[in-house]
């Protein structure tokens, strides 16, 4: 193809067009939040916590969900079992669902006459209004993300690196842990960016199972509401730096691993 | 020392069936098939990675049928090596160790011998992606003989190795052979048959249809597709006569070779190996099998020059260079070709 051929500044043209809807927006927010409201919305400890909130309970429900994802992953990627494709459905169940929807579902499920709510109740934990809540909301919209990518890298990893590992003498469960699980390691990382991320920036499903504590997204809808646009740009900006560089930091850790090969006895 | 009994397995649309070898300790087997025919899973069957649907596995007279691959201590090394992409040439090599909690420092020591032994020493430190297929080819080796397996499994060993390097490797496998490890090697170029193995078997879709040494496989093929895999290009269609007590094949009207005394069918194949026919600028004396042809292809090939002539049927013949300079051979050169008839191998039916 011609660097310079007509089609080449067609598709140029047109990728511009979609790239501009994109940045333009969020440089018009940018560009209208002065640099002392910003400095104010900084000292708002209101504002401060529920950024802390969203990021801290989704990275929570992230880490906690990691820990059966990333075996459903494996089991999707190397098992063949009666109805998977139905089991492969269901994880992506929640990415066409109305987030709104979602959120009614998982407040039906954590809710007191719900079962995970009445097991919750039974320790003394109420997960309505609840961090603890917030987290199901956001894992139960973002985890296909984790699970999809973790299979897919488990995916690439060839079969014949497993069996060399088992003629060696390896278990399966060692096998798991020293070949298949850093060989996947990058689709694992970039999947835990993306349900993080995804989870951290969920607003229908969380309003409705907790408007209190106020996650991000809520107290930006809130202030659009009770104060108007002026109001609540600020926060939106503040927001939206914080996630970026979240975003980039997680971003950098696993492009270094991709660099950085794992250690000689990585598998001690 | 390793026994197939009446393996079978079915994969998909392919069959291995009714698999039965026997393997000796310290013997070099070689394994001949096509892409296909099944002949990498049956390693896999021998290794344990697949279980087969009917038939039994022994190794020295153990039955290893449902026994785990981790407790078979049968080596395979892969076609494409798989080494492990996230460790050192050391940690490679040093995995079956870690996995018996072998003591840190005997690893060391382990394998510092077996660096040193297939002399990789140098490479230790370095991950697989900067390595060659060569040196691939050697991490792995060392990555299953430490292991000391009761039998070394080679799948296509050599076949993405440069030939420079070949040699190196296949004195590698000789000298391991020596050392007395039994080895099952899998290939589809013959002539690694010819230069490692002790015995031979030739698979083809899902079946062994030959076993014996190198000689007798090549020379004795049971049929056109053993023949081709031992490089034999002249094949004929005949059918046999006896006229006055003398073995003749005709080969549809056009030539009739004599052949020497033995049991015939009415109708089969011939195959002549291109190096046992001679060739000459005049009608040579006292020969038997003598057939004037025209010259109509020569090209280089690895015995020197390959010719095609044209005698009412076309033969195949590889002769040294020198030998065709000195018959100054071109094309539509007229010559005169001899075929001794104990270089005649009679093979029944048409396959």
């Amino acid at each position: 193809m011609s660097r310079n051929s007509p089609f080449t500044w067609v598709m140029l043209i047109l990728s511009s067009l979609v790239l501009l809807f994109i940045l333009a927006p969020l440089a018009g927010m940018f560009l209208r939040t002065g640099s002392a409201q910003l400095l104010e919305t900084v000292n708002d400890n209101e504002v401060r916590e529920s950024i802390w909130l969203t990021l801290w309970v989704s990275f929570a429900a992230t880490f906690v969900f990691a820990i059966g994802s990333i075996p459903l992953a494996w089991l999707l990627a190397r098992k063949d079992f009666p109805m998977k494709k139905i089991v492969q459905g269901i994880i992506d169940l929640p990415v066409v669902l109305p987030h709104t929807a979602a959120g009614l579902a998982v407040l039906g499920f954590i809710s007191r006459d719900g079962f995970l709510g009445k097991a919750a109740d039974a320790v003394g934990l109420t997960l309505i209004n609840n961090p603890a809540g917030i987290a199901l909301a956001m894992a139960f919209v973002s985890v296909p993300f984790l699970i999809n990518s973790a299979r897919d890298g488990f995916s690439a990893v060839p079969e014949r690196l497993e069996k060399a590992a088992l003629t060696l003498g390896a278990g399966r469960s060692r096998v798991f842990f020293t070949i298949s699980l850093p060989i996947a390691w990058r689709s694992i990382i970039t999947g835990f960016v993306m349900m993080f991320a995804r989870g951290m920036s969920e607003f229908g499903a969380v309003v409705i199972v907790a408007y209190h504590p106020m996650i991000a997204p809520v107290l930006i809808y809130e202030r659009f509401n009770s104060f108007g646009l002026n109001y609540a740009r600020p926060a939106s900006v503040l927001f939206i730096i914080v996630a970026l560089v979240v975003f980039i930091l997680l971003r950098l850790i696993s492009v270094r691993r991709k660099e950085t090969p794992l250690s000689p006895d990585a598998e001690t | 020392m390793l026994k197939l009994e009446n393996i079978s397995k079915k994969l998909g649309a392919f069959m291995l069936s009714g698999i039965n070898l026997e393997i000796g300790a310290g013997e070099y087997f070689v394994l001949l098939g096509r892409s296909g025919s099944g002949k990498t899973q049956l390693l896999e069957l021998i290794a344990g990675l697949n279980k087969p649907d009917s038939g039994r596995v022994y190794v020295d007279n153990e039955d290893v049928t449902n026994k785990r691959i981790q407790d078979r201590h049968i080596g395979l090394v892969f076609q494409d090596y798989a080494i492990f992409p996230n460790m050192t040439v050391f940690g490679n090599i040093a995995y079956s160790l870690h996995c018996r909690n072998t003591d840190r420092n005997e690893i060391r020591v382990e394998v510092a011998r077996i660096a040193g032994e297939l002399n990789i020493t140098h490479l230790l430190d370095r991950f697989p992606v900067n390595l060659s297929g060569g040196e691939l080819q050697r991490v792995a080796l060392a990555r299953t003989l430490i292991t000391s397996p009761r039998v070394l499994l080679l799948d296509e060993p050599l076949a993405s190795i440069d030939a420079s390097l070949k040699d190196d490797i296949k004195r590698i496998f000789r000298n391991l052979n020596r050392k007395g490890l039994t080895i099952v090697h899998v290939t589809h170029d013959y002539r690694e048959a010819v230069s490692l193995a002790g015995r031979v078997g030739v698979i083809h879709n899902g079946y062994i249809i030959q076993t014996g040494t190198p000689v007798e496989v090549f020379s004795r093929p049971v049929n056109r597709f053993v023949a081709r895999y031992s490089g034999i290009r002249n094949f004929f269609r005949v059918k046999f006569t006896n006229e006055s007590g003398t073995w003749k094949a005709n080969c549809d009207g056009t030539l009739s070779f004599m052949l020497t005394e033995g049991n015939y069918p009415d109708e089969g194949l011939t195959i002549i190996r291109s190096d046992e026919i001679k060739m000459y600028s005049v009608e040579p004396q006292g020969h038997v099998n003598c057939f004037k042809g025209v010259v109509t292809e020569i090209f280089p090939s690895e015995y020197g020059m390959e010719v095609t002539v044209d005698a009412g049927e076309r033969f195949c013949i590889d002769i040294t260079a020198d030998a065709c300079s000195s018959l100054r051979l071109k094309e539509k050169s007229e010559v005169w070709i001899t075929i001794p008839p104990e270089s005649i191998v009679a093979l029944q039916g048409n396959s």
